[in-house]
């Protein structure tokens, strides 16, 4: 599903060029539910932007799905985003004014679906995450662990292969979190290729394939099998 | 890629979100295309009448009036008389402020001596009575005709026929009474009272003319007499710069200029009215831009391309200048309806002045609401994320 060989990513810092991610290669095949950790400004939400697209590499390469996106312009990873990838996000990232139901439907807008259609889809997505009852509430009506499951549905709507998800259950309690990760566990055995950026060493504990980061390096990778 | 109709729906969407800010901003575009509906319709109200008295008076009337010291005395009106080579009504004039009074009421009037054959130059016609007659005029009969306001002023609308005013110390009897004539180029002979002008010289103790008009059988023949009596008095003075002459052709000419002039003045008005609108569409979007960076980059995350943040913005201020238009435009006719009721000054209301109204405001939604778009779509994705507004 993602495969990068010796992925770089370096930002101009004033006269200054500091390295955030040096030569990351690696690879997550598909059906996957991957985890990648490390200590704070080690670089692994860079390396989550990257795989998504939101931010594109200064070297190497990266596969998507086999496809070479390394050189893809902004509106091509728009595309690919749209169709492909699913976000879910620490602080959830619901837009205030949007009813749940709304919110869910958001990548359908810009996949042009017609408003009935996109409704009805959104309906089944939030029945799908349990919250079928709660589809005309506000984000703020909604408790913490209402709001990621909305912003899961969301991440689900266009039915993606990739499901990439940072530090998910960080502004979570301890059940809630649990939830979060149990729904996320589900929806890897349905089949998405799930990545998850995270601190908690339970969630990376329930991972497949753990991938260490450090100063901007990938300095191991563990695959289930070893750990067992 | 999102629908038109998605773009329209999110930019009525986001202007409703915010009613308050979204009428406060509509204001400027509200009252711009208002303003450019009632201006226009009282410029063209204002022309139409003025053109409609010329049309009426005819192109075939000429002035001659003394410029300066130039002497200009009464025989002067016999020596155009013979000087022009076809029949002509010459008609003398000599005006002046007076106090007249009645019993009851007094006030100001522009007292004219004039000839009977004023009546005929086609500028005034009778409500009631008779104009001056010859006779009247060889008695030297102390007789009167009332311009509308003098009527007004001085009986108080009603029939003054028959009755006397006081012009300047003497009796004078009422013999007829003017419709009104209302303001047009020139001055308006509603003010005016017409009296003998042989009495008129012995009661201003002058021979001097203030103006002779010459009324020609056709248009033609008024630009022929306009270049003999040039010659005339060219001849006579040295110079023709001794006497205006001006015919209604000329007085046309200088209106339309005039009322160039006046278009340009309203359009100039309405262009800043709409762009000081635009100014503030293009501020509240900015706004806007910044209080929804987070939401721009949920919807770029989510697959939304440059193009498509761009058009979301840019349709919400369209939105917003063109419900401004519509609303102004409302405003505008209703104004344009109430104009005359209020100020009794015509207003004429032209469908051209709504079309330019709307092209404006769609100009200024789209000029003033590009800047911004510009802005959203340029936005990092990542930034805007992580944006804490």
């Amino acid at each position: 599903m993602i495969r990068m060989v010796g992925v770089a990513k370096v930002y101009p810092m004033g006269s200054e060029i500091s390295p955030i991610l040096e030569d990351v290669t690696l690879h997550v095949p598909q059906g996957m539910l991957a985890a990648i950790i490390g200590p704070s400004g080690s670089g692994k939400t860079t390396l989550l932007n990257l795989i998504g697209g939101l931010d594109t590499p200064t070297q190497g390469q990266y596969f998507l799905n086999g496809q070479d996106v390394s050189h893809f312009s902004r509106e091509q990873w728009a595309h690919e985003r749209n169709r492909t990838i699913g976000f879910v996000f620490q602080s959830f990232q619901l837009i205030p004014a949007l009813s749940a139901r709304d919110n869910v439907a958001l990548p359908l807008v810009y996949r042009g679906v017609a408003p009935k259609v996109r409704r009805a889809q959104a309906d089944q997505a939030l029945e799908h995450v349990g919250l079928g009852h709660r589809r005309d509430h506000r984000p703020s009506q909604l408790s913490g662990g209402q709001q990621q499951r909305v912003a899961i549905a969301r991440a689900l709507i266009g039915d993606p292969a990739l499901l990439l998800a940072d530090e998910p259950t960080g502004n979570l309690d301890q059940a809630t979190g649990q939830e979060i990760l149990a729904l996320l566990q589900t929806l890897n055995r349905a089949g998405k290729t799930v990545v998850i950026v995270t601190h908690s060493a339970e969630v990376a504990h329930a991972c497949r394939q753990v991938i260490q980061m450090q100063d901007g390096h990938l300095v191991r990778v563990a695959q289930e099998m070893e750990r067992v | 890629m999102m629908t038109w109709r998605d773009g329209v729906r999110l930019a009525f969407h986001g202007m409703v979100s915010n009613k308050l800010r979204t009428l406060l901003t509509m204001l400027g575009v509200i009252i711009g295309v208002a303003a450019v509906i009632v201006l226009v319709a009282m410029g063209q109200g204002a022309s139409s009448l003025v053109t409609s008295r010329i049309e009426t008076l005819g192109t075939n009337v000429i002035f001659v009036s003394p410029a300066g010291g130039t002497p200009f005395p009464v025989s002067e009106a016999t020596v155009i008389a013979r000087a022009l080579p076809f029949p002509t009504i010459v008609v003398p004039e000599m005006n002046t402020g007076a106090t007249v009074s009645t019993l009851t009421a007094s006030g100001g009037a522009q007292v004219v001596g004039t000839t009977p054959a004023y009546i005929h130059i086609g500028a005034v016609s009778l409500a009631a009575g008779h104009f001056l007659t010859p006779l009247e005029m060889t008695q030297d009969q102390p007789v009167a005709v009332l311009g509308a306001n003098q009527v007004q002023t001085l009986f108080g609308g009603s029939n003054p026929v028959g009755a006397s005013v006081m012009i300047m110390g003497q009796q004078f009897r009422v013999i007829g009474a003017l419709n009104r004539v209302g303001q047009g180029p020139g001055a308006s002979q509603d003010k005016d009272i017409f009296i003998p002008m042989t009495l008129a010289q012995s009661l201003l103790s002058t021979t001097q003319l203030s103006q002779i008009t010459v009324k020609t059988p056709s248009p033609d023949q008024a630009n022929l007499a306009a270049d003999y009596l040039t010659n005339l008095y060219t001849n006579t003075f040295g110079s023709a710069n001794a006497v205006t002459i001006a015919s209604e052709d000329q007085v046309l000419q200088t209106l339309q200029a005039t009322r160039a002039t006046f278009t340009h003045l309203l359009a100039g008005t309405a262009a800043i009215a709409l762009i000081v609108g635009g100014i503030g569409i293009m501020n509240i979007m900015l706004v806007s831009v910044t209080e929804r960076t987070r939401e721009i980059g949920i919807r770029q995350a989510l697959g939304a391309t440059r193009e498509d943040i761009l058009l979301q913005f840019l349709l919400e201020s369209m939105a917003m200048s063109l419900s401004g238009g519509s609303v102004g435009a409302i405003l505008g006719v209703g104004l344009v309806h109430l104009v005359p009721v209020l100020w009794k000054t015509p207003a004429v209301f032209s469908p051209n002045a709504l079309i330019l109204a709307f092209v404006f405001s769609t100009a200024v939604g789209l000029g003033f609401g590009l800047y911004p778009a510009i802005k959203a779509s340029g936005l990092d994705p990542i930034q805007a994320l992580r944006y804490e507004g």
